[in-house]
């Protein structure tokens, strides 16, 4: 996926700030990965253009906040990867997360689907 | 200039931007940054692209804005001690200048009030604090002429409360500094 600029990129940007930890906990859920097979998958995601520089200093809060572990580990005779996973702290702050997004989700659709002049909500 | 060097030259301007934090973690932030652009390199040269050392560092910023977002967080997780919150605000860019003359200041003032505590000691009658000008004004002198038109208040007392004053001058610029050290580049 190219990082070329569109049209939609400031909001993409605004909505991509508002929602990484929430991204990123998701991501991690249920697995264990290494930072740039973390970053490459995200980047398939045409929303979701982040950064090296965003994600790992975003990895360190999270793992600092204890919502995340890491684990160096090494496979046989390659390079010690740092490896991410979800501690119980960090699966129930998705499950919070993942609820005011759905909530939210559901309430700019509401919003959509009722256009003026009738009020939004009968009186 | 080689990967190997720009790669180099990279985390050592990161790790000097990282001084801020402690040594473990800021080595634990090199060997993870480090870790993954190896990575980054070698999926390259298994799709067998030419290594751009220069984009892949891209993606990270330059290392002083990578450091202060690790900084940032990092220590905002360690608040400075109760009655510093004001100095937080005015620790970001802290000159060497606005240091060394905190510095200055603080222990001159510390040693100077220490001296006058030990002064009275030795030579009880040419020290003193002095009330002058009908009470308008205190003074306090080292000399063998009394101040004109005065009265000596305190007396021995000027001992223990001067090398108290100078005991607290001193541990609140130590706290000062150290709360300062933290916003110096």
């Amino acid at each position: 996926m190219s990082k070329t600029s569109n049209p939609h990129e400031k909001w993409d940007s605004q909505l991509r700030k508002g929602t990484l930890e929430l991204v990123v906990l998701a991501s991690l859920n249920e697995r264990q990965v290494y930072g740039l097979e973390l970053l490459k998958s995200l980047q398939q995601l045409p929303t979701m253009q982040i950064t090296e520089g965003t994600l790992y200093p975003l990895l360190d809060r999270l793992k600092r906040e204890g919502l995340i572990a890491a684990e160096w580990f090494q496979e046989g005779d390659s390079r010690p990867r740092k490896y991410f996973q979800l501690t119980s702290a960090g699966t129930d702050k998705l499950a919070l997360l993942a609820d005011r997004w759905r909530q939210s989700v559901a309430d700019l659709a509401y919003i959509l689907d009722h256009p003026g002049p009738e009020p939004m909500f009968e009186e | 200039m080689n990967i190997r060097t720009e790669l180099h030259n990279y985390l050592s301007s990161l790790n000097k931007y990282l001084a801020r934090l402690h040594h473990d973690d800021a080595a634990e932030v090199i060997k993870e940054i480090e870790s993954h652009i190896l990575d980054a390199v070698e999926a390259r040269e298994a799709n067998g692209e030419t290594v751009d050392m220069k984009h892949i560092l891209a993606g990270f910023g330059s290392a002083r804005d990578l450091a202060s977002q690790y900084v940032d967080h990092v220590l905002q997780g360690a608040p400075p001690p109760k009655g510093f919150k004001a100095i937080q605000s005015i620790t970001r860019g802290v000159t060497k200048g606005l240091w060394y003359s905190m510095a200055f200041f603080g222990y001159f003032m510390a040693g100077a009030l220490a001296l006058v505590g030990l002064a009275k000691l030795l030579f009880p009658n040419q020290v003193g604090l002095w009330s002058a000008a009908q009470g308008q004004s205190v003074v306090i002198t080292f000399t063998d002429a009394r101040f004109p038109m005065s009265q000596e208040v305190l007396g021995w007392w000027l001992v223990p409360l001067a090398l108290l004053a100078s005991g607290l001058v001193f541990i609140l610029t130590r706290k000062v500094l150290k709360a300062l050290r933290h916003g110096m580049p």
